[in-house]
C-alpha cells in the first residue's frame, strides 16, 4: 500500500515536471531562422508561445517609413508562417488615429486593432494614462522580452503609474546642425562649435546678415524652428522639468523655464518675429529643398538625426556638421530629450501576446538596420549600437548620438494625463510670447500651470 | 451735351467695365493657371525664387508618378461610392419628402416645413459630436456608413429645391390622374418625376459637388487609408514629414478635371441649381 | 358628400405624412437627437472612453475664461465683419456690371463662366493651392505686388496678415455672383427706363433701383456667408492649423481640436451649443428680416 502510494507520488511528480517544462517551453521557445523577404536573406529570431492566430496592426507611418513598415510586416509573416501567427497591417495616418480620435473611437466601439505604432509619444502617453492600452508587464515576461536594459530615460514614456503600457521601437537624438562654410565665412571656427548658450548666441549674431531695408538675408539660429517648435524638447535640455510624476504636480514656472522663455523672447524682440517668419516661411518644412537650412537662410538649426537623411535627399551639396545642443549653465549639457515611436496594445484585445511577438520581432537589429541606417535613428539599448552598420563603419554622427543617448540625464519630459493638451497650450503660449514680446512671462506660465493642473486633477 | 461726346462717354464707360471685369476674371483665374502649370513642373522648379509662370519643360512625369506612387484609383473608387450613394439617396428621399410638402395638404404642413428650412442653415458642427459618439457605439466609425446612410433620409436644401419645382406643376394634372384611379405614389413616380428632370439634374450636380468636395466628414469618420477619399488623401499627402508638392498639385489638377467636365456639359443645371438657392422661399 | 370630402382629406394627410417619412426619421435621428444629446454632453466631463460625468455649467464657465476660445470668437467676428462685407461688395459689384444691358451678352456670358470656375475647385485643392499663392517668397500675390514695386508681407506666417490672406480666398465667390445675377434678372427693365428718364446714370441706377430691389437676396446671402464663416473648417485646418499665434484659430477648428485632438467631448459640445444659439438667432433674423419661409399659398 505504501509502495503504491510512493509510486503514484513519483509518477505525479514526474508528470508534473513534464507538464511543467512543457508549459515553460510553450511560454517562450525562441529559435533563429533564416527567411527570404523581397529576395533578401535575413536571419531572425522567432518565439513560439504555442498560440496561433491573426492580429491587426495600425501603423502611423507614411511615405518611406510606410514602405519600411510594410517590409517589416512581410518579414514577420514570413518568419511566423510555420507557427500560424500572422499580422494584418493598416496604415492609419495622423498618428495611427491617435491625433484625430479614430483610435479612441475604435476602442470605445470595440473595433480597435490589436497593436498600434504611434509616432507621437506625447499623445500616446495621454492615451495610456486614459486607460486605452493593455498593461504589458506580464505579457513581456511571457514572451521573454526584457526591457530592463532600455535607456533609463525611455522609462518615462513606457511606464504610467509603475505599469508598462508603451514600448519604444527606436529613438532619436536632438542636436545642433550647423553649416561649417557659413561659420568659416563669418570668422568662426567650425571645429569648435558652441557649447554654451552664450556661445550659441554669439555664433548666431555673427552669422546674421541684414539688408538695408531691415529684412534678413541670413540668420544664425531661430529658436522656434524644427525641434525648437516641439513643446518641451529644448526646454528640457535647458534644464526644465515641467512635470513631476512622483507628486503629480506641474512646474512651468521654474527659473530654468523662465530662462528658456526669455531666450526665445529676446530673439523675437531683437530680430522681429514677423520678419523672421516671413523670411523663413517655406512650403515644405523638414522634407523639402525649401528648408531654410538647405537654402542657406539659417546657418544653424536644432533638429533630430532624421534631418541628415533629409539633407542627403534634398540638399546633398549643403555642408553640415553636428554637435550637442548648447545649453545655459543651469542646463543639461550633452543631453537630449528622446524622440521615439512607441508600440501600444489597445485595451480589450484577446491577442495581446501575439501582438507582443511583433514588438519583440521589431526590436531585433536586423529588422531595424534599414531604419537606423537611413534615418540615423538609434536603438533603445546601448549594446545594440554595436550591431548597427553605422557603428561598424565608424560614422561620426552616430557615435555622437550614442554618446548623447547614454547621458543618464536624458529623458522624455512632460508626460502626464493631459500631455497632449499641455504641449499644445505651451506651444501656443510660446507663440504668444514670440509675437508679443511684452508678455509677462512668469505670470503667463503661472496661468497655464494652474489651468492644466486643474484639468489634470479633474481627471483623477 | 452733344451726341458725339455722349457716345464717347458711353464707349469709355463700356471699355472701362470690360477692362475691370477682365482684370478681375484674370486675377480669379491666376491660381488655377498656377495649379495647372505647377503640375508640369519638377519639384526643384517649384521651389525656385522668384518662380516662373511657365515650366521649363512641359513634362508629364508628375502624372505618371501620381498613378504609380499613390493608389489613386482606390481613392477615386472610394470617393465615387460615397458620391453615388449621395446622389441616389438625395434624389429619392428629397423628392419624396418634397412631394409630401408640395403636392399634398395636411395639418401643420407649413410649420413643419419651417423645420426643413432651419436644417438647411444649421451648421454641421452642431450635430457632429453626438453623431460621432452614436456612430462609435454602432461601430460605424471607420466605414462609409456615416457618409452614405444619412443622405437617404433627406437634406433640407435639396427638399427645398424639389419643393419649389413641384409647387409650380399645375394641380389639375394630379386631379386628372387621381380621377383615373392612380394612387399618390403612382402620380409621384409616373407623372411628377418625369417632368422634373431639370430639378433632378440640379440636385444631382449639387449632391455630386458636395460629396466630392467634402472634407470634414471623411476626416472625422474614415480611419485607415484604404477607405480614403481623394480630398482626404490630398490633405494627408501634405504631411509635414514629406509633402510631395509636385504630386499634390498634380492630384489637384486631376481632382478638378471631372468637376470642370461636368460643369461644361451641364452648365445650365449648375447655374440653375445655384440661382435657385438664393431665391427666397 | 361632406363625409366623402373629409375622408379624402384624411387620406391626403395620411399620404402626405407617408411621403415625408424618410425626412421625419432623418430629422429625429440625425438632427434632433444629436442636438438634445449635445446639450446633455455639454453639461458633462466626457472623454469617450469613460462614462460621462455630470458637472453642470462648468464647461460653459471654463469656455468664457479660455483665452483661446475668446480669441476664436474675435477671429470669427473679424471674418464676419470684414470678410463678409468685402465678399458681398465684390460679388454685387461684379454681378451688377455683368448685368449691364449695354455690354455684349456673349462676352459677359464668358466672363461669368470665368468667375464661376474657381468655385468648382474642391475645397482641399483650393486650400493647398492657397498655401502657394500666399507664400512670401515664391507666391503669386507677392510676385504680382513685386511687379508694381511693393514688397509683400509674410501673409500666412504673420499674425497680422494671416486673416487677410483668408479673406483673399473670396476668389471662390462665384456662387454668390450667380445668385445675384439671377436676382438682377428679375428686376423689371421698365424701372431702369423710368430712372433713366429722370436722368439717372449707371451709378445712380445701381444705388436707387438695383440695390433696394436686391435687398432680400443680399440679406439671404450675407446670412449664409455668416453661417459659412461659423462653419469654416477645412481652410484653417489645412492651411495654417490655426497659427501663427492662434490668429487663424476659427470657431469650428477649435471645436474640432477640443473634440478630436483632446477628446474633451463635453467642452466641445458646449461650444457646439453656443454655436447653435448663435445660428438660431441668425436664422430668426432671416425669418423676420424678409419673410423667409413664408410659403406662396
Amino acid at each position: 500500500m505504501k509502495k503504491r502510494a510512493m509510486m503514484l507520488l513519483a509518477l505525479a511528480a514526474a508528470m508534473g515536471m513534464t507538464f511543467g517544462t512543457a508549459a515553460f517551453a510553450e511560454e517562450a521557445k525562441t529559435e533563429t531562422k533564416t527567411i527570404t523577404v523581397d529576395g533578401e536573406e535575413l536571419t531572425v529570431e522567432v518565439t513560439d508561445i504555442g498560440k496561433q492566430g491573426t492580429f491587426t496592426y495600425w501603423s502611423a507611418f507614411t511615405g518611406d517609413s510606410q514602405t519600411w513598415d510594410q517590409w517589416r510586416v512581410d518579414a514577420f509573416n514570413e518568419a511566423y508562417k510555420d507557427l500560424g501567427v500572422q499580422v494584418e497591417v493598416q496604415f492609419v495616418p495622423d498618428g495611427a488615429g491617435v491625433s484625430n480620435g479614430k483610435l479612441l473611437s475604435a476602442i470605445a466601439g470595440g473595433t480597435a486593432p490589436d497593436l498600434v505604432i504611434i509616432d507621437d509619444r506625447v499623445s500616446a502617453y495621454q492615451y495610456a494614462a486614459e486607460g486605452c492600452f493593455t498593461p504589458l508587464d506580464d505579457t513581456l515576461k511571457d514572451i521573454g522580452l526584457n526591457v530592463d536594459d532600455f535607456f533609463a530615460g525611455m522609462k518615462d514614456v513606457m511606464y504610467y503609474d509603475d505599469t508598462c503600457y508603451l514600448i519604444p521601437q527606436d529613438s532619436n537624438v536632438i542636436m545642433l546642425f550647423y553649416n561649417p562654410d557659413i561659420a568659416k565665412e563669418c570668422g568662426l571656427d567650425p571645429e569648435n562649435p558652441p557649447k554654451t548658450l552664450d556661445e550659441l548666441n554669439a555664433w548666431s549674431e555673427a552669422m546674421t546678415v541684414q539688408a538695408d531695408d531691415g529684412s534678413y538675408t541670413r540668420m544664425g539660429i531661430i529658436p522656434w524652428l524644427d525641434s525648437g517648435e516641439d513643446a518641451f524638447t529644448i526646454p528640457y535640455v535647458f534644464g526644465v522639468d515641467p512635470y513631476d510624476a512622483e507628486t503629480g504636480k506641474l512646474n512651468l514656472t521654474s527659473d530654468e523655464m523662465v530662462g528658456y522663455m526669455d531666450w526665445v523672447s529676446d530673439y523675437a524682440e531683437k530680430y522681429d518675429a514677423e520678419r523672421i517668419n516671413t523670411f523663413t516661411s517655406g512650403m515644405g518644412g523638414m522634407f523639402s529643398p525649401d528648408h531654410p537650412f538647405m537654402t542657406g537662410k539659417v546657418g544653424m538649426t536644432l533638429t533630430g538625426n532624421w534631418f541628415t537623411n533629409a539633407l542627403k535627399i534634398y540638399a546633398p551639396d549643403v555642408n553640415y556638421k553636428v554637435c550637442a545642443v548648447p545649453v545655459p549653465d543651469y542646463g543639461r549639457a550633452n543631453c537630449t530629450a528622446y524622440g521615439c515611436n512607441v508600440f501600444g496594445i489597445p485595451a480589450g484585445t484577446d491577442n495581446a501576446d501575439l501582438a507582443a511577438l511583433f514588438i519583440k520581432f521589431c526590436m531585433q537589429g536586423v529588422i531595424n538596420e534599414d531604419n537606423f541606417a537611413t534615418w540615423r535613428s538609434i536603438p533603445v539599448i546601448d549594446s545594440e549600437f554595436d550591431n548597427v552598420s553605422l557603428t561598424k563603419n565608424g560614422d561620426e554622427i552616430y557615435a555622437l548620438e550614442r554618446e548623447i543617448a547614454n547621458n543618464p540625464e536624458c529623458g522624455i519630459p512632460a508626460l502626464c494625463s493631459v500631455s497632449s493638451e499641455l504641449s499644445q497650450e505651451f506651444q501656443s503660449l510660446r507663440e504668444q510670447v514670440i509675437y508679443n514680446t511684452d508678455t509677462d512671462i512668469p505670470a503667463a506660465l503661472q496661468t497655464l500651470q494652474d489651468k492644466m493642473q486643474a484639468t489634470m486633477d479633474a481627471k483623477q | 451735351m452733344n451726341s458725339k461726346t455722349y457716345k464717347l462717354k458711353i464707349w469709355l464707360n463700356k471699355a472701362f467695365m470690360y477692362v475691370l471685369l477682365a482684370a478681375f476674371a484674370m486675377i480669379f483665374l491666376l491660381p488655377l493657371f498656377f495649379l495647372l502649370m505647377g503640375s508640369f513642373k519638377a519639384e526643384s522648379e517649384l521651389f525656385r525664387v522668384p518662380f516662373h509662370w511657365l515650366p521649363d519643360h512641359f513634362n508629364l512625369d508628375n502624372y505618371k508618378r501620381l498613378f504609380e506612387q499613390i493608389p489613386f484609383f482606390r481613392y477615386f473608387k472610394n470617393t465615387m461610392v460615397i458620391v453615388i450613394c449621395n446622389i441616389v439617396g438625395s434624389v429619392i428621399s428629397c423628392s419624396l419628402t418634397a412631394y409630401g410638402f408640395a403636392r399634398l395638404r395636411w395639418p401643420g404642413r407649413d410649420k413643419v416645413f419651417i423645420l426643413v428650412l432651419v436644417t438647411m442653415v444649421l451648421p454641421y458642427q452642431v450635430t457632429l459630436i453626438p453623431l460621432y459618439l452614436m456612430y462609435t457605439k454602432m461601430k460605424w466609425v471607420g466605414t462609409f456608413l456615416p457618409l452614405t446612410v444619412p443622405c437617404f433620409f433627406g437634406n433640407g436644401f435639396f427638399i427645398f429645391l424639389f419643393r419649389q419645382f413641384f409647387v409650380g406643376i399645375p394641380k389639375e394634372m394630379s386631379e386628372a390622374a387621381r380621377i383615373d384611379g392612380c394612387n399618390e405614389f403612382g402620380i409621384y413616380l409616373k407623372l411628377v418625376m418625369p417632368i422634373s428632370k431639370p430639378v433632378i439634374a440640379s440636385v444631382c450636380i449639387l449632391a455630386f459637388t458636395r460629396s466630392w468636395n467634402d472634407f470634414l466628414g471623411p476626416l472625422v469618420f474614415l480611419g485607415d487609408d484604404r477607405l480614403y477619399t481623394l480630398s482626404l488623401a490630398a490633405s494627408m499627402l501634405k504631411s509635414p514629414m514629406n509633402p510631395n508638392w509636385a504630386m499634390l498639385l498634380t492630384l489637384g489638377v486631376v481632382m478638378v478635371i471631372p468637376v470642370f467636365i461636368l460643369f461644361f456639359v451641364m452648365q445650365k443645371y449648375f447655374i440653375q441649381g445655384i440661382s435657385m438657392s438664393g431665391i427666397k422661399g | 358628400m361632406e363625409k366623402k370630402k373629409s375622408k379624402l382629406r384624411i387620406r391626403e394627410a395620411r399620404n402626405g405624412l407617408l411621403f415625408i417619412t424618410p425626412w421625419i426619421f432623418g430629422f429625429l435621428v440625425f438632427t434632433l437627437y444629436p442636438i438634445v444629446a449635445s446639450l446633455y454632453y455639454s453639461l458633462c466631463n466626457y472623454s469617450v472612453i469613460k462614462a460621462p460625468v455630470f458637472i453642470g455649467l462648468q464647461n460653459y464657465k471654463a469656455l468664457f475664461q479660455d483665452k483661446v476660445f475668446l480669441k476664436t470668437i474675435s477671429n470669427t467676428l473679424y471674418m464676419m465683419c470684414l470678410g463678409v462685407p468685402i465678399t458681398t461688395i465684390i460679388a454685387v459689384g461684379v454681378s451688377v456690371m455683368l448685368n449691364h444691358k449695354k455690354l455684349n451678352q456673349t462676352y459677359t456670358g464668358i466672363i461669368r463662366v470665368l468667375f464661376f470656375l474657381p468655385t468648382l475647385i474642391p475645397t482641399v485643392v483650393a486650400c493647398l493651392l492657397w498655401i502657394w499663392v500666399m507664400q512670401p517668397d515664391s507666391g503669386i500675390v507677392n510676385q504680382l505686388l513685386g511687379y508694381i514695386g511693393i514688397k509683400g508681407p509674410g501673409w500666412l506666417s504673420s499674425p497680422t496678415w494671416s486673416k487677410p490672406s483668408f479673406i483673399l480666398m473670396i476668389w471662390t465667390c462665384g456662387n454668390a455672383i450667380i445668385i445675384y445675377l439671377a436676382g438682377l434678372q428679375d428686376i423689371s427693365e421698365t424701372l431702369y427706363e423710368a430712372a433713366e428718364l429722370d436722368g439717372a446714370g449707371f451709378i445712380k441706377k445701381t444705388f436707387y433701383v438695383t440695390i433696394p430691389l436686391m435687398k432680400s437676396t443680399i440679406l439671404y446671402n450675407v446670412v449664409t456667408l455668416i453661417i459659412g464663416v461659423l462653419q469654416w473648417f477645412a481652410e484653417p485646418y489645412i492651411i495654417t492649423s490655426g497659427g501663427p499665434d492662434n490668429s487663424t484659430m476659427f470657431y469650428s477648428l477649435y471645436l474640432y481640436n477640443n473634440a478630436f485632438s483632446y477628446f474633451k467631448m463635453g467642452y466641445a459640445s458646449a461650444q457646439a451649443w453656443i454655436m447653435l444659439i448663435f445660428a438660431l438667432l441668425i436664422i430668426l433674423l432671416l425669418f423676420k428680416g424678409f419673410k423667409f419661409g413664408q410659403t406662396d399659398e
